[in-house]
């Protein structure tokens, strides 16, 4: 692969796309952290006073509590129908696995505002209130395929061989799963729970329409959005970044170092 | 009871899963039977009905979508919307295909750090993103606040934001990580040899990129341009965000119809035509890949 068009123009605009990804989101967390509620360079000094604000304001702390709980819920309940259903379609040679997996993957391929318009309609039908529950099921729908290929693509990844010779020396379907299935895909499983977790604390496009009078950390930037130029934006939003990022790091050690990983070997192969 | 050796294998093959595993999948199913399937049939069942103020009534009716079409104002913010989606799905492919065939062929040990700092992008939160845009292109932004210190201009510059550009900008910044990602994957087959191969053989750059790289990476490249396009078109929060009035567009409408107006069959019947417009040009997309005798090439390892 030496030689092969190393013509510095792709790393140049490699670079450049990088710091367009990065810098817009490094201003936001660098004046989280100005003194002052300008705007503009040069900084004139750190100080954690918007930190201090935002951290002691009741709504934001409902706010963030709300998300905290919604998020929970989801992940849990993301897990658990997950692992069952990732398990069951890698398992099975039913005629049913095409048509399953088909609608567990529809919410990606669907604008989230069709999905969260679909719920609040549904939801009005149903005569169900709109509330921090229609919002942790909203998530769920939205969350769970990441969750499911995630962690089915572990289960194909892995040898049915020791299941079958589980089964062999008498094992029951449970203790196969649970002693031989799950020692080994259990970090990908934390790691897509936890990818879960930071998808549900995100979101917003559909929280929007499901949610009733409370509010979520998306939402609560989204209404100081709406309100005024806030400097303490800034530091909510930093905080928002800090939970997802620090979540998504651990999903990465745990499960796509290994997929990046694997690229990387074949792309050096 | 004697067992032959073919019994004993399919009662092992049976005792791992006393009834099929894909029963395990059935509560996950019943989940989106109700939360999804349901849901999208009485939305579209609402796009047939009858507009009460936030509420509908029979006789069902094509009424909601004689009214959507008609009005005028739809037409616009639908170009709008194609626009910005198009405009959008163009530039991040664009700008991808460089930096994934990059990180694929040429970035050597810098290869991890980026993958690991453009997937960290991608799940960086949707909102303080288009809030990082505001603050960066406001009028009391960093931009014109930093232009206006350094005594370069007198006023902000207002065109810098509340218009399409912005909100494409916005837009390409919150999908560019998946569609680098998903290009880096489509240039993983394609081993290096191949592009030796073509050089060996007296092809320059832009042979060996026009006739090798770019029919290997055209389904992978169009899907994304979909993608984006589909994801981008149909966006409500951007637009009220940092789209100003020219910058408004076709999902702004829809969401009003639901949050504001309260004219929900209207309202449904837009965003199930928006869809519609989606499969067709999904559709078109694939009849084009496939009449250029793109969609089934594939690198064999």
């Amino acid at each position: 692969m030496q030689g092969i068009d190393r013509s510095p123009l792709s790393g140049a605009i490699s670079v450049a796309a990088l710091l367009f990804l990065v810098l817009p989101l490094t201003i936001v967390v660098l004046f989280s952290f100005h003194e002052t509620a300008s705007l503009s360079f040069p900084f004139t000094g750190f100080s954690l006073r918007w930190y201090r604000e935002v951290l002691s304001s009741a709504p934001f702390r409902d706010a963030a509590w709300n998300s905290l709980m919604v998020a929970t819920a989801v992940a849990i309940s993301t897990l658990v129908f997950g692992i069952l259903a990732a398990y069951g379609l890698s398992r099975t040679s039913s005629r049913w696995r095409a048509p399953l997996a088909l609608l567990f993957f529809v919410p990606i391929t669907l604008p989230g505002l069709f999905l969260g318009l679909a719920l609040l309609v549904f939801f009005a039908q149903a005569g169900l209130k709109l509330s921090l529950v229609t919002v942790a099921l909203g998530h769920f729908i939205y969350v769970f395929p990441y969750f499911l290929l995630i962690a089915k693509a572990a289960l194909d990844r892995m040898d049915v061989a020791m299941e079958e010779a589980a089964a062999d020396l008498g094992a029951g379907p449970w203790s196969i799963f649970h002693k031989v299935t799950l020692p080994q895909i259990w970090p990908v499983v934390i790691g897509a729970a936890s990818l879960a977790f930071a998808l549900s604390f995100d979101e917003f496009v559909i929280t929007f329409f499901v949610i009733g009078s409370q509010s979520t950390l998306p939402l609560y930037i989204w209404s100081s959005m709406r309100r005024t130029i806030d400097p303490s934006i800034n530091t909510i939003s930093t905080l928002l970044l800090a939970v997802t990022l620090l979540l998504f790091a651990i999903a990465f050690v745990l499960t796509l170092r290994r997929d990046l990983a694997r690229g990387r070997a074949e792309a050096a192969a | 009871m004697t067992t032959s050796p073919d019994a004993r294998i399919s009662r092992t093959a049976f005792s791992l899963s006393p009834r099929d595993p894909i029963a395990l999948a059935v509560p996950a199913a019943v989940g989106f039977a109700i939360l999804l399937a349901a849901p999208i049939a009485v939305f579209i069942a609402y796009s047939l009905l009858t507009a009460r103020l936030f509420a509908v009534a029979t006789p069902f009716t094509l009424d909601a979508y004689r009214r959507a079409l008609g009005y005028g104002l739809n037409g616009t913010l639908a170009l709008n919307s194609i626009a910005v989606g198009f405009l959008g799905a163009a530039a991040s492919v664009a700008l991808a295909l460089p930096v994934a065939y990059w990180l694929r062929y040429a970035a050597g040990r810098w290869q991890m750090p980026f993958l690991f700092v453009i997937t960290a992008s991608m799940f960086a939160s949707y909102l303080v993103r288009i809030y990082a845009w505001r603050t960066i292109l406001g009028a009391n932004g960093a931009i014109n606040q930093t232009l206006q210190g350094m005594r370069l201009i007198d006023a902000p510059l207002e065109f810098l934001i509340y218009n399409r550009l912005s909100v494409t900008l916005a837009l390409v910044h919150i999908f560019l990580p998946y569609v680098v990602l998903v290009l880096y994957a489509g240039f993983r087959p394609i081993a290096p040899a191949l592009l030796e191969a073509a050089q060996d053989l007296g092809a320059n750059a832009w042979r060996r990129w026009r006739r090798v790289v770019l029919p290997l990476i055209a389904a992978p490249a169009a899907t994304t341009f979909l993608f984006v396009f589909i994801l981008s078109a149909s966006d409500y929060v951007t637009p009220q965000l940092i789209g100003g009035t020219s910058g408004q567009m076709l999902g702004v409408q829809i969401q009003a119809n639901f949050k504001a107006v309260g004219d929900w069959p209207q309202g449904a019947a837009i965003s199930i035509l928006m869809l519609l417009a989606f499969l067709a040009s999904y559709a078109l997309t694939l009849a084009g890949l496939r009449v250029a005798r793109l969609d089934r090439i594939r690198w064999v390892d």
